[in-house]
């Protein structure tokens, strides 16, 4: 009887953790975990990395009050499917459009531009961490920086001067970020000027050129970002929505590393696959 | 019961170190995680480059020598598990195991590389067959 409880205590606590990884309704492609063969995971050897349990002392400070969000972190973002991060029960407003757009990706998936070392773009995370950057003069914010390791060894430009966006912007993969500390706890990034080449997820979820994100980043605790994204684009969905995310800090030494991907890219050759920009 | 248990218990360390499993690349897409296979020969080069490391394998049959180009984790990876760019040295004699090519002959997705005098490369944490190591 013991045991039941044991085993029904252990059900509680990963079964939670599990969900997260669960793929969306919908009848996408199967998001998650790399599959099993028989020789165990099917993926890269060594890409497990071993992480050091998430420290949960109080959220660090500066001295003005403002949350630090310094310290190297993982996550954060969507890798297999944007709607893990909606609220349960939601589903992605996608346009009819939109889902079109998924249909025709979903027999090409290997044309996901983060597969040929373009960048991922907004909100979408990787398997690789990044660093907060926040830039003082003895007055106030000027800029800060999102230093990506990968993918592609990138980074992002927030402006936090109190200037807005430019009326008329040419489209980019990080687009337009300007940005506030929201009661000193939550950063918040308004990005506007986004091309439409990325893809938000392995499941092809699309934008358009209309994307508007807003993150609002909320340090919980020592070791755990919350970011909590929404998704405006009226060229590809019926309404606004909001996923959230968490990235957890790294462990104490680890740092941001070289990750130029185009240096020896041979992704393709083993399933015979083209690179869409070299078509 | 026990067995049971013990899965769960695997899993439940497994999700609670927080370990990433999620690679930059859709294994899927380029190698048949049906199609294994089991080699030995010795390394011929090492590339450690990005976005994947890199070892090739002359493998001999029959009096001939084929390479093979082997895959591993991203060096950021491997490195964060105690890797190094010396871990495998070119004349190292290996045996690996892994999953094979879905289209180009050849190549393979190494999920195991084990040395002539034993030690087993790149799975998991290096410092986890200490003492001696297997980063060296």
């Amino acid at each position: 009887m013991r045991r039941v409880f044991v085993v029904a205590g252990i059900l509680a606590l990963a079964l939670p953790l599990l969900a997260q990884q669960a793929p969306p309704a919908g009848g996408q492609r199967q998001p998650g975990r790399e599959a099993q063969g028989p020789l165990g995971t099917v993926g890269a050897l060594g890409q497990e990395v071993r992480r050091a349990p998430t420290p949960t002392g109080p959220t660090p400070r500066l001295p003005d009050g403002t949350v630090d969000l310094n310290g190297l972190w993982n996550g954060g973002g969507p890798v297999n499917s944007i709607a893990q991060g909606l609220p349960k029960g939601e589903t992605l407003p996608l346009l009819p459009k939109s889902k079109e757009i998924m249909a025709d990706r979903a027999t090409r998936e290997t044309d996901d531009p983060h597969l040929w070392c373009m960048p991922m773009g907004v909100p979408r995370s990787t398997p690789y961490p990044f660093r907060f950057v926040q830039n003082y003069t003895h007055k106030a914010p000027t800029h800060m920086f999102i230093v990506h390791e990968g993918n592609i060894h990138s980074f992002r430009q927030i402006f936090m001067d109190g200037r807005k966006h430019p009326p008329e912007l040419d489209p980019t993969w990080f687009g337009h970020s300007i940005g506030w500390f929201d009661n000193k706890d939550t950063l918040v990034i308004d990005s506007v000027g986004f091309n439409d080449k990325f893809w938000f997820d392995r499941q092809g979820t699309p934008h358009t050129e209309q994307l508007h994100t807003i993150e609002r980043w909320t340090r919980v605790n020592e070791g755990t970002l919350r970011n909590e994204v929404t998704i405006d684009d009226p060229g590809a969905f019926s309404r606004a929505f909001v996923t959230t995310w968490t990235a957890r800090l790294a462990a104490p030494g680890d740092e941001i590393m070289e990750y130029i991907c185009q240096e020896n890219n041979q992704y393709g050759i083993a399933g015979g696959h083209q690179n869409p920009f070299a078509k | 019961m026990k067995g049971k248990l013990g899965v769960l218990v695997a899993c439940l360390s497994l999700l609670g170190s927080g370990a990433g499993l999620v690679a930059h690349h859709s294994f899927s897409t380029e190698y048949d995680g049906a199609k294994t296979f089991k080699l030995t020969g010795a390394v011929s080069k090492v590339e450690w480059t990005n976005p994947h490391v890199r070892f090739y394998v002359d493998v001999v049959e029959g009096g001939k020598t084929e390479t093979w180009n082997m895959e591993l984790a991203s060096p950021s990876a491997l490195a964060r598990n105690g890797w190094t760019s010396r871990t495998l040295k070119v004349g190292d004699k290996v045996t690996v195991e892994g999953y094979a090519a879905k289209v180009a002959p050849n190549r393979g997705n190494a999920r195991s590389v084990i040395t002539a005098d034993g030690r087993s490369l790149f799975g998991g944490a290096a410092d986890d067959n200490a003492p001696g190591g297997g980063n060296q």
